[in-house]
């Protein structure tokens, strides 16, 4: 369904940037601005994702053709269930980190640029989260990464300015990939727009055709990237350096946000198009099961595993709060990846759902190592304790949010995995199944290394900071924190109404019927449906319907409850 | 001329990986710099005439048998959509080259553009701020931060 309304969410932050450029001398007005954005853009993506799942299936994906132009010709943006979910936890992180940083920047830093910045990047964020097109993901995924530059390496101390080209050379690296197999599609299949390449890839697999030669090492190349922007197994040793040196708000909003914009496309890009390998089953009902091609779901497999266990084993041997978070940061990847490589629609919904929780935990957790440091005045986890005692609001916060990140009921994490898990269960990947609940087991004692150590520990911090004095600094942090911490108590007790939501984008990205009609028309399926009509008439489907009923998408109510 | 833009390509990344291994960040900045040229020059190895497209085909073989080409909509070809319009079956467009690829590979170029602008000014003020811009030395400032 056609609204234009969607591409606000773009021009809204692109906006407030260029305004709060001309306002640079002004602290003031530019947070205003700044806030006043991040507040739009999440009312206004709460508002839409409200009305998509209150729609009926045909009216549930909401698009808007650049200038007029149909698709495939023009740029498509699309603004689905998982979209929607993803920009709406952004913003909310956007806003959390933004108001943290008021109490944590410094005013030299802030006068550098900080807010149109911070603008820009969830310019290319939801730009990424938004976009129909391949090459327009390339665009907005350079936004999103020069943004990120320059905030990595704003205030130019040494140890930023010295791990900084680290992470910068390896993203330019990964973008040029990326912008060869861009190229690659478009010379394979003569189109760019995501939707049409799903309409190709399901016409293959109706009439169970072979897909191109080439088409899997363009899946390699895609996943490669990707996983380097999501920090997979192997291509994670870039991100806990490169947290570690950055002002703590802007390591929330990072860890927060740009991982998951890498996980968001593979789960976008993958079950829809490039896991394919152009065979399918015809179930009873005369809907297709598209085949996955075995190469791309081991790669994805052994990429979850290991990205699980030995990021988590990395994070227990760290003794400074950052870096256990940062590290923790690719654990939880993991998770996410787990849910995509079982590749069935309940798998996606706990990877959607898994996402926008760890998202808004995340955040929450390193906004309170911000406080912390307050404090302290150090993350060493030696040097830290009796924060309980000084500040036991803040404990309360860190332990909520601790414990979604490590998946106790009735709190979010455990929805997220529970769905995953048992669908790793259900799908014969018991292997993943039991490495996500060691990994939730260690992810726990790495939890309770910082709680005891840091809150529990009777032994005051040598620090001549008075509580109340930073108490009343951080006033802006506090209010962050709770912001996100509110959000993660929703997000685990309202989870049956997020699994309405997520369960629909996991329907959306599991069968491409939904994506394909609403952006290319209700036409552009009518080939499939003839060629699946051809094959039923050919062979009647035999055992293929007995599998059919263990793979029909479970009800969202009994989804929801433990 | 696809045998020659594949060399030409190979070439690039050849110097390109060299001169990102070396040990001074000047030359691994280039090295950036020129893989950007690679992966424009084999976005361009992509279309263009070289690698027929399949209206492309059509028109040929049309032209050689005297008569006007005539498309046919195979389900599972796609031609590139702006050729596969209305008119690819006149002559003119159909020996034209595809003029997407190189709107991709201009907005390609500026944006490795904008990245190598960053890049250059990052290794300015980091040797104003360390006093040198070796890998080497500033893998010893990392370690002491």
């Amino acid at each position: 369904m056609t609204d234009h309304r969607i591409i606000l969410l773009c021009v809204i932050p692109l906006a407030a940037g260029l305004i709060s450029i001309a306002l640079i001398n002004r602290k003031a007005l530019s947070r205003l601005v700044g806030i006043l954005s991040y507040t739009l853009m999440l009312g206004l993506s709460l508002s839409l994702l409200l009305k998509i799942t209150a729609a009926p299936d045909s009216e549930s994906i909401l698009v808007s053709q650049m200038g007029g132009w149909t698709a495939p010709f023009g740029i498509s943006i699309v603004f689905d269930s998982l979209s929607g979910l993803l920009i709406c936890a952004a913003a909310a992180v956007g806003l959390g980190a933004y108001v943290h940083s008021f109490s944590v920047i410094s005013p030299v830093t802030e006068r550098r640029y900080y807010h149109p910045l911070m603008q820009f990047l969830m310019f290319g964020v939801n730009l990424s989260f938004l976009t129909g097109d391949l090459f327009n993901l390339f665009v907005a995924f350079e936004i999103m990464l020069m943004a990120s530059y320059a905030l990595l390496t704003i205030g130019g101390s040494k140890a930023q300015l010295s791990q900084a080209y680290k992470y910068i050379l390896l993203n330019v690296l990964a973008s040029t990939i990326f912008l060869m197999a861009a190229g690659m599609v478009y010379g394979m299949f003569g189109t760019l727009n995501i939707a049409d390449l799903a309409r190709i890839v399901a016409e293959h697999e109706a009439a169970n055709k072979e897909l191109p030669a080439g088409f899997k090492s363009l899946a390699v190349m895609f996943l490669l990237v990707f996983g380097l922007k999501g920090a997979f197994f192997p291509l994670w040793f870039w991100l806990p350096d490169t947290y570690y040196t950055v002002p703590i708000s802007i390591a929330g909003l990072f860890g927060g946000l740009l991982t998951k914009v890498g996980v968001y496309t593979v789960a976008r890009l993958f079950p829809l198009i490039f896991a394919s390998d152009g065979t399918s089953t015809i179930l009873a009902d005369g809907t297709m099961l598209g085949g996955t091609s075995p190469i791309i779901q081991t790669i994805l497999i052994v990429a979850a595993a290991f990205t699980m266990f030995l990021a988590v084993l990395g994070a227990v041997s760290q003794h400074h709060v950052r870096r256990i978070l940062s590290v923790h940061v690719i654990s939880q990847v993991g998770y996410m990846v787990f849910g995509i490589a079982v590749m069935t629609g309940n798998a996606l919904a706990g990877c959607a759902f898994y996402m926008i929780q760890h998202m808004v935990v995340k955040c929450a957790l390193f906004l309170c190592c911000g406080v912390m440091e307050k404090h302290a005045g150090t993350d060493d986890l030696d040097k830290l304790g009796g924060l309980l005692k000084r500040d036991w609001f803040l404990g309360v916060l860190f332990f909520i949010a601790a414990m979604s990140l490590v998946g106790l009921p009735p709190l979010s994490g455990f929805f997220g995995k529970m769905v995953i898990i048992r669908e790793g269960f259900f799908e014969g990947m018991w292997y993943l199944g039991v490495i996500g609940l060691v990994t939730g087991a260690i992810t726990l004692l790495s939890m309770l290394k910082i709680w005891s150590y840091g809150y529990w520990n009777p032994d005051q911090a040598p620090t001549t900071n008075k509580p109340e004095a930073v108490k009343a600094s951080c006033k802006p942090a506090y209010a962050a924190i709770t912001l996100l911490v509110v959000c993660a108590l929703f997000l685990g007790l309202g989870a049956e109404a997020v699994y309405k939501v997520a369960n629909r984008a996991g329907e959306q990205l599991d069968n491409p019927k939904h994506y394909i009609t609403a952006v290319l028309g209700d036409d552009a399926y009518a080939k499939v449906d003839e060629l699946i009509d051809e094959r039923i008439a050919q062979e009647p489907a035999g055992p293929a319907s007995a599998d059919g009923e263990s793979l029909t998408l479970v009800n969202p109510e009994e989804e929801a409850t433990p | 001329m696809t045998m020659v833009l594949a060399i030409c390509v190979a070439v690039t990344f050849a110097v390109s990986i060299y001169l990102m291994l070396g040990r001074e960040l000047k030359g691994v900045a280039m090295g950036v710099f020129l893989l950007s040229h690679a992966a424009n020059l084999s976005i361009l190895a992509m279309s263009g005439s070289p690698m027929m497209t399949h209206a492309q085909q059509e028109a040929e073989v049309a032209a050689e048998n005297g008569s006007h080409a005539h498309i046919v909509d195979s389900p599972l070809m796609k031609d590139p959509p702006i050729l596969a319009s209305q008119y690819a079956n006149e002559q003119p467009l159909a020996t034209m080259v595809d003029p997407l690829p190189q709107a991709l590979i201009l907005t390609a170029i500026v944006i490795s553009f904008g990245v190598m602008a960053f890049l250059l000014t990052l290794l300015v003020v980091t040797n104003r701020k360390t006093q040198t811009i070796e890998v080497a030395d500033l893998a010893e400032e990392a370690r002491k931060a």
